[in-house]
C-alpha cells in the first residue's frame, strides 16, 4: 500500500528567537522536524512493517533546508521524499498550503492509500491544513486520532480522542488521519539508517511543476494576511516570598475556595 | 443588509446547543453593535445555523436569547451522526443561497472538523483559533478582524481576510453568553438533498473513563512538578508531590520534559501538548516556564512558582515568586502533615 507522510519543518521551540519587527527570526534557530508530523511517520512505519510491500513518501513544502527533515524521513524508513520549493510559496497561508500539498500529491504520487500527518504544527497550530487538504482532495478523514488499530489497502480502523468518549471508526482509502497524540514508539535512527537514505534523491518541485498559479500560492494566493502582531505584555505583579515558604503556601493552599 | 453566520454545534445525544454556540452569537450581536458605531448605515443580522435532525422550541427560543436574529435548521436524521463531510457539505448547499458576510465557527473537535472544508471550498481564508474579534475601517471598508495567539502564546496575531466571507474558529469559553435579547425571530427550515457518507463509519463511541487521562477542567489547585524536582533518586519528588496533592486535594501535574524522560505518565502533562489548566491555585514546583507549558497554565488564577534560579521565566508569569530549592520546600511541607 502507498502512504504519503506530510512533514513540516518547525523552528525547535525550546530555542525561540525574534526579530525587531515581531517576525520569527529564522536564520539564528534550530529546525526540527514538527513533533507530531513524527507521530505520523511512526505510524507510518509501523504499517510498513506490517505490510512489507507499503510504501511511504515524505512530503514537505519548505525552503531548501527543509531538506534536513526529509533527510531524516528516509532515514527513519519512507521509500521516497518529495520537496516542494519556490519562492513564490513564501507567505502561504493553511488555504495556499493546503492547494500546494494537495496538487502535489495529485501530480506526483495520487496512487496513495492513507495520507498520515500531524494534527497540527507548534509553531502555527492552526490544525486547518489536514482538512483543507482532505476537502480539496475529496477524501474523508479522521482527525485527533489516538490509536490506529488497523490500516490496509482498503481500510482503516483508528480510535479517535474526543472530548468525553473514544470514537472508533472504520474508514475506507484512500483518506486522511491527522494525529495528535503519541501512537507508536519513537526510532531514532542509526547511521546505518542515514548511509542507506544517502542513496535515496530528495526529488524537489517548484510551482511550475506542481502546474499551479502564482496567484494561487504564497502572500498573493493566500486569503489572509497579518494584520498587526504584537507581543502580549506580561503585567504581572509578581511580589517574592522570602521566608517561610512551606508555610506560605500552606496558608495559599487553605485559603482555595473550593467550591 | 449584511450577515453574520454562526455555525451552530450541538450535543447529539440530547440535541441541546453547547455553550459555545451561545458565546459566539453573543458575541456577534455586540460586534454587529459595534459596527453600527463606525458606520451609521451598516446593519448586520445575526443567524445562526444548526444542522440535527430536530430542536426544540426552547432551545430556538434560547437562541434568540442570546442575539441570534434568525435560526436556521439544516434538517435531516442523517445530522444524528456527525461526518465533517456531510455537515459540511449540507451547510455548503444552504449557504449557496444564503451568503453571509461574516462565518464564525466554534474551535471545537466539529466545528474544526467542518471549517476547513467549508472555507477550502468556497476558496476562502479562516483563522484560527480566535480569542477577540472586532470590526475596523480600512479604507473605508469595515473589516472583520479576528485575533489569534500564535508561538504558544508570545505573539497575539490580528488577522484580516482578503475576500468574503470572512470566517474564523472561536475558542470555547472565551466570550460571555447572555441571554438578554427578545424571544423571538424568524425560524427557517431548511432540507438538503440527502448525503449518505459511504466512506466513513461511526463503529462504536466509547465514555472515556478516564484511566489514561486526568481530567484537569474542574481543578481548583494544581501542584505541578518540573525538571527541577529530578534528583537523585530519579522520580522520588514527583511521588512525593504526588502524595501533596492528595492530602490536600489537588490535582498533580507536570512538564513536558519530565514526561519526556519518563519521570510521570503523559496523562499529567500540562501545557500545549498536554492538557490545558486554569486553576484556581497553580503551584509550580521547579518548573522553568518553556512556553509550551506557560500557554496551558497561565490563565490560572494564583500562580505560585518556586525555583532555585531567580531569572527563570516561569516567574513573569507568577503571583507569588519562590527563589528555592522545590524538593526542600516539598519536604517541608510534607512534615507539615507528618509524611515522609
Amino acid at each position: 500500500m502507498n502512504i504519503i507522510v506530510c512533514i513540516k519543518q518547525v523552528p525547535d521551540v525550546d530555542d525561540i528567537k525574534w526579530t525587531k519587527e515581531n517576525n520569527l527570526d529564522r536564520n539564528n534557530m534550530l529546525s526540527k522536524i514538527n513533533p507530531y508530523d513524527e507521530y505520523a511517520l511512526n505510524a507510518a512505519i509501523k504499517i510498513k512493517n506490517k505490510f512489507k510491500d507499503t510504501n511511504i513518501v515524505a512530503v514537505s513544502m519548505g525552503p531548501k533546508q527543509a531538506q534536513d527533515v526529509l533527510s531524516y524521513a528516509l532515514a527513519k524508513g519512507a521509500d521516497r521524499a518529495i520537496l516542494l520549493s519556490d519562492k513564490a510559496f513564501v507567505g502561504s497561508d493553511t488555504l495556499a498550503t493546503s492547494k500546494i500539498l494537495s496538487g502535489a500529491i495529485k501530480k506526483y504520487c495520487s496512487d496513495f492509500n492513507l495520507i498520515l500527518m500531524g494534527q497540527m504544527a507548534i509553531d502555527g497550530d492552526t490544525q486547518q491544513v489536514p482538512l483543507s487538504i482532505a476537502q480539496l482532495l475529496k477524501i474523508p478523514e479522521v482527525i485527533n486520532v489516538s490509536e490506529i488499530h488497523n490500516a490496509d489497502k482498503n481500510m482503516a480502523i483508528v480510535s479517535q480522542k474526543a472530548d468525553s468518549s473514544i470514537n472508533i471508526f472504520e474508514i475506507k482509502t484512500p483518506c486522511l488521519l491527522a494525529l495528535k497524540y503519541e501512537v507508536e514508539q519513537n526510532y531514532i535512527p542509526k547511521i546505518d539508517d542515514y548511509i542507506r537514505a544517502q542513496n535515496i534523491p530528495i526529488e524537489v518541485y517548484n510551482l511550475q511543476d506542481i502546474g499551479l498559479n502564482k496567484d494561487e500560492v504564497g502572500v498573493i494566493g493566500s486569503p489572509t494576511m497579518v494584520y498587526r502582531a504584537y507581543r502580549p505584555e506580561i503585567v504581572k505583579d509578581t511580589k517574592e516570598i522570602k521566608e517561610d515558604y512551606a508555610k506560605r503556601i500552606l496558608d495559599f493552599l487553605l485559603k482555595v475556595d473550593k467550591k | 443588509m449584511k450577515k453574520i453566520t454562526v455555525y451552530g454545534e450541538l450535543n447529539l445525544e440530547n440535541n441541546q446547543i453547547n455553550d459555545v454556540t451561545f458565546e459566539l452569537i453573543s458575541k456577534a450581536k455586540k460586534l454587529a453593535v459595534e459596527a453600527k458605531k463606525l458606520k451609521q448605515d451598516i446593519n448586520y443580522q445575526i443567524e445562526a445555523v444548526f444542522i440535527a435532525s430536530y430542536l426544540v422550541d426552547d432551545e430556538i427560543k434560547k437562541t434568540y436569547k442570546s442575539g441570534a436574529d434568525r435560526v436556521v435548521l439544516i434538517k435531516d436524521s442523517v445530522f444524528d451522526i456527525f461526518y465533517s463531510t456531510i455537515y459540511a457539505n449540507a451547510f455548503l448547499e444552504y449557504y449557496k443561497n444564503n451568503p453571509a458576510d461574516v462565518i464564525l465557527f466554534p474551535a471545537t473537535l466539529k466545528g474544526r472538523s467542518v471549517a476547513p472544508r467549508v472555507t477550502a471550498q468556497l476558496d476562502t481564508g479562516l483563522v484560527a483559533d480566535c480569542t477577540e474579534a472586532e470590526f475596523i475601517i480600512k479604507n473605508e471598508e469595515i473589516l472583520f478582524a479576528p485575533t489569534r495567539p500564535t508561538f504558544g502564546s508570545e505573539l497575539m496575531a490580528t488577522i484580516l481576510s482578503k475576500k468574503a466571507p470572512f470566517c474564523a474558529t472561536i475558542r470555547p469559553n472565551i466570550f460571555k453568553k447572555e441571554f438578554i435579547y427578545s424571544d423571538n425571530g424568524e425560524f427557517v427550515e431548511y432540507i438538503p438533498a440527502s448525503y449518505y457518507e459511504e466512506r466513513i463509519k461511526l463503529v462504536r463511541s466509547i465514555l472515556d473513563k478516564n484511566e489514561n487521562t486526568v481530567d484537569f477542567s474542574n481543578a481548583n489547585v494544581v501542584l505541578c512538578g518540573g525538571y527541577g524536582l529530578y534528583g537523585d533518586k530519579s522520580d522520588e519528588y514527583f511521588i512525593k508531590l504526588k502524595k501533596l496533592s492528595k492530602i490536600t486535594d489537588s490535582k498533580f501535574g507536570a512538564t513536558r520534559k519530565v514526561v519526556d524522560f519518563n519521570l510521570v505518565d503523559s496523562k499529567y502533562q500540562i501545557g500545549q501538548t498536554g492538557s490545558n489548566v486554569e486553576a484556581k491555585l497553580y503551584i509550580a514546583f521547579g518548573v522553568s516556564g518553556a512556553i509550551q507549558h506557560i500557554q496551558g497554565m497561565k490563565n490560572s488564577k494564583t500562580i505560585v512558582a518556586i525555583n532555585t534560579d531567580e531569572n527563570a521565566e516561569i516567574f513573569k508569569y507568577s503571583d507569588y515568586k519562590i527563589v528555592a530549592d522545590a524538593k526542600k520546600v516539598i519536604d517541608d511541607l510534607l512534615n507539615y502533615f507528618n509524611i515522609k
